[in-house]
C-alpha cells in the first residue's frame, strides 16, 4: 500500500513535470498552456515527488525509504517516458 | 522530433570541431572508459543483478529443501543432540543458519581437537525438523554473487583489482556521460525507446539517465566494499600486517579448554539469548570447545538491516551468559557498512528487492547497449564497411561473445543443475564448468558466422535455453511451474517465470535485430558532412 501511493505519486509527479514543459504541451494537449499553468503544473509535480518522499520516510523510516524512493521514481520515470514515446499510439486510441 | 533531441555525442561527432572542446573530450572519455572494461562490467552487472536473488536462486538449485528459511527452536535442539554424539573429539563446532529468504540448510561444521585423533567433518540439517538431509551438491545464489566480483578460474586477488579497475573506469564513463549528455534534464522526456535507426542510442540513454541513482551508488558503494583491496596503504603504513590489522578491528579472544566437562547449553537458549540481546537472528554460531566447561559461543548476526547491525556476541556456551558488552563501530565502519548494505540490498524487503533487481537489469542493458552503440556508430564511418579494421572486428566480436555468451552460460548453469547426475563427482564444479563451457562454445560459433547472422543465432540459442529451464525443472523435479502455482511456492514460481521472461526478450532481441535493416541515408549524410568540411 505504501509502496503504492509512492508509486502513484511519483507517476502523478512526473506526468505534471512533462505537461510543465511547453514543447511538450504541444505534444498532448495541442497548443501551449499558459505560463501562469505551466508554472503550477512544475510546482505541483516536484510537490507530489517530494510528498512521495515524505510518504516514504514516514512509512519505511529515512534510510530505508529513501531507497524506496529512488527506486519508484525510476519505475515512474520509465513509464512517462514510455507514454510519451508512444504518444501517437495512445493519442489515437483515446480519440476513437 | 527537433534537432536538439540529439544527445551532443552523436552531433558534436558528426559536426568534427577543429578545436576539441570540453564537452567533446568527455565524449572521447566516456567512449573509450566505457569500451575498454565495459566487457568486465557486463559480467560484474549481469551475475550482480542475479546476486539479489541469490537466496531465492540457492533455494531454486536446491529442489530438496522444502521448507523455507525458518528456522524451528525444535530443529536446532535436535542438531545440538545430534552433534555431540556425531562429533565426540570436536574442539569446535561451527553452525551457518539461513537467512530467513531461505536457499540452504542449516550446515554444521566441526574440527577435532588438537590433543584428538577425531576427524573434521559436515552434516546439513532440514531448518523445520532438524533432520540430517543431503541435497544436491551446487554453489546455487553464491557462485553467482561470488563471480560478480572475484570471477572465476583466476586468483580472487587478481580478479578484484581487474573488477575495481573496471568500476574506477565507470564512475569515468558515468560522469563524462552526464557531461556529454548536456540537458540532462530540459531533455528528460525526449528519451524514447525503439525508434528507428537510433534505437541503440535510445536504448543506452533511458536505460542509463533513468537509473543513474542506481548506477552512480552502485559504482561507488561496489568500490568502497574493495576498498582495502584498492587501497591497502593505510591499513599498511599502521600495522606490521594484514593479519595484525584484523587483530586490531576484529578483537578475537582464544579460549583455553578447562578439562572439566559441561554440556553445551541447548542451541535454541544460546540463539533465543542472542535475539533477546540483539533483536536480531544469527546467521553463524561458532562454538569453541563444546563439552567443556570453559566453552565459549560467538554469534555473529544476520546483516539484513540498513545502518545498524550489531556487533558479534560472545556468551558462555554452558550457562548462556554475555560475555562481552556489544560495543558499536566507529562512524567510519558504520559508514562503510551502510556503503555496502546499500550496494548489496540484502536489507531489501521483497518490493524493494524486485526494484534494485530491475534497476540492475537496467544497468546490464545500458552497458550491453553501450558496447553495441560503439560499433554501430563507427560503422557507418567505415572506409570499406565490408572489411572493417582489426579493432572494429574485435570489439563486434567480443561484444557477441561476451553479452549473448555469458547469458546463455547462465541458462547452462541452471539446467546442468537440473541435468547433471546426482552422484557425480565435484558435481558443483562441473555446473560451473558447463557454464563456461556453453558460453565458450557458443563464442567459437560466433566468431565462424557473420556478423548480423551471429546475433540473430546467439540471441535465439539465448532464449531456447532459458526457455528450457522451466521444461526441464517440471520433467526433472516435482516442482514444475504448475504445481508450485497451485502450492503457491512463490520462488520457484517467481524463478521459472524470470526464465520465460528472459527467453521471450531474448527472442524479441534476436527477431528485432534479424528484421533490421540498416538504413543508407545516415552514411551518405556523414558523407556529405564530410565532403562539405574538406
Amino acid at each position: 500500500m505504501m509502496d503504492f501511493s509512492i508509486f502513484l505519486l511519483s507517476l502523478a509527479g512526473f506526468a505534471s513535470l512533462l505537461l510543465a514543459m511547453p514543447r511538450h504541451q504541444t505534444d498532448w494537449v495541442g497548443r501551449k498552456l499558459s505560463v501562469r499553468f505551466g508554472y503550477t503544473l512544475r510546482l505541483s509535480g516536484f510537490a507530489a515527488l517530494v510528498l512521495a518522499f515524505a510518504i516514504a520516510c514516514v512509512g519505511f523510516g529515512w534510510a530505508y525509504g529513501a531507497v524506496v524512493w529512488f527506486g519508484w521514481l525510476t519505475v515512474a520515470a520509465a513509464l512517462i517516458v514510455t507514454a510519451h514515446t508512444n504518444r501517437e499510439r495512445i493519442m489515437r486510441r483515446t480519440r476513437r | 522530433m527537433s534537432e536538439g533531441a540529439l544527445p551532443a555525442s552523436e552531433s558534436l561527432t558528426a559536426h568534427r570541431l577543429p578545436e576539441r572542446s570540453f564537452r567533446q573530450s568527455m565524449a572521447w572519455l566516456h567512449e573509450w572508459f566505457g569500451l575498454v572494461p565495459g566487457w568486465v562490467l557486463f559480467l560484474v552487472f549481469l551475475f550482480g543483478t542475479t546476486a539479489f536473488f541469490q537466496q531465492e536462486i540457492s533455494g531454486w538449485m536446491r529442489p530438496e529443501l522444502r521448507a523455507g528459511g525458518d528456522v524451528t527452536s525444535g530443529a536446532l535442539h535436535n542438531i545440538g543432540v545430534t552433534l555431540s554424539p556425531k562429533a565426540p573429539d570436536a574442539g569446535f563446532w561451527g553452525l551457518v543458519l539461513p537467512s530467513p529468504r531461505g536457499g540452504d540448510a542449516i550446515r554444521a561444521s566441526w574440527q577435532p581437537r588438537d590433543d584428538s585423533s577425531g576427524e573434521a567433518g559436515e552434516a546439513a540439517f532440514d531448518p523445520a525438523t532438524g533432520a540430517e538431509i543431503t541435497m544436491r551438491d551446487t554453489r546455487g545464489g553464491w557462485f553467482l554473487y561470488r563471480f560478480h566480483f572475484d570471477l572465476h578460474y583466476m586468483p580472487w586477488w587478481l580478479a578484484r583489482y581487474i573488477v575495481c579497475i573496471a568500476a574506477l573506469a565507470m564512475l569515468v564513463a558515468i560522469l563524462s556521460g552526464i557531461v556529454t549528455h548536456k540537458k540532462i534534464f530540459a531533455d528528460f522526456f525526449l528519451l524514447r525507446f525503439g525508434k528507428g535507426q537510433r534505437s541503440w542510442l535510445d536504448a543506452h540513454n533511458v536505460t542509463g539517465v533513468l537509473a543513474l541513482p542506481f548506477h552512480l551508488m552502485m559504482t561507488y558503494t561496489g568500490l568502497v566494499a574493495l576498498l582495502f583491496h584498492m587501497m591497502p596503504w593505510a591499513v599498511a603504513a599502521n600495522f606490521q600486517s594484514e593479519e595484525a590489522f584484523y587483530k586490531a578491528a576484529f578483537p578475537q579472544d582464544t579460549v583455553e579448554a578447562s578439562g572439566k566437562p559441561a554440556p553445551v547449553a541447548p542451541l535454541p537458549v544460546l540463539i533465543a539469548q542472542a535475539e533477546r540481546l540483539w533483536g536480531a537472528s544469527p546467521s553463524f554460531v561458532a562454538i569453541s570447545h563444546p563439552g567443556d566447561a570453559a566453552s565459549v559461543a560467538t554469534l555473529y548476526p544476520l546483516r539484513d538491516a540498513l545502518g545498524s547491525n550489531p556487533a558479534p556476541l560472545r556468551l558462555n556456551a554452558v550457562t548462556g551468559a554475555m560475555l562481552n558488552g556489544t560495543t558499536s563501530p566507529g562512524a567510519a565502519r558504520a559508514t562503510e557498512g551502510v556503503m555496502i548494505q546499500l550496494h548489496a540490498g540484502w536489507f531489501a524487503g521483497p518490493v524493494l528487492r524486485w526494484l534494485y533487481f530491475l534497476a540492475g537489469v537496467g544497468g546490464t542493458v545500458m552497458i550491453a547497449t553501450g558496447l553495441v552503440l560503439w560499433t554501430v556508430k563507427r560503422r557507418a564511418k567505415l572506409p570499406d564497411p565490408t572489411r572493417p579494421h582489426f579493432g572494429f572486428r574485435l570489439v563486434e566480436r567480443l561484444n557477441i561473445g561476451v553479452i549473448a555468451g555469458s547469458f546463455a552460460g547462465l541458462a547452462v548453469y541452471f539446467l546442468s543443475n537440473r541435468l547433471l547426475p546426482l552422484d557425480m563427482a565435484q558435481r558443483a564444479d562441473w555446473e560451473i564448468n558447463n557454464l563456461f563451457i556453453a558460453w565458450g562454445a557458443l563464442f567459437v560459433w560466433t566468431l565462424a558466422r557473420p556478423a548480423k547472422r551471429a546475433w540473430v543465432e546467439a540471441l535465439a540459442v539465448c532464449a531456447a535455453l532459458y526457455a528450457l529451464v522451466p521444461v526441464v525443472n517440471a520433467l526433472t523435479t516435482s516442482r514444475g511451474l504448475i504445481p508450485s502455482l497451485i502450492a503457491r511456492d512463490w520462488i520457484f514460481v517467481g524463478f521459472d517465470s524470470v526464465m520465460l521472461a528472459m527467453a521471450a526478450m531474448c527472442a524479441l532481441a534476436a527477431w528485432k535485430v534479424a528484421a533490421h535493416k540498416p538504413k543508407a541515408t545516415p552514411r551518405r549524410k556523414a558523407h556529405e558532412l564530410a565532403g562539405a568540411a574538406a
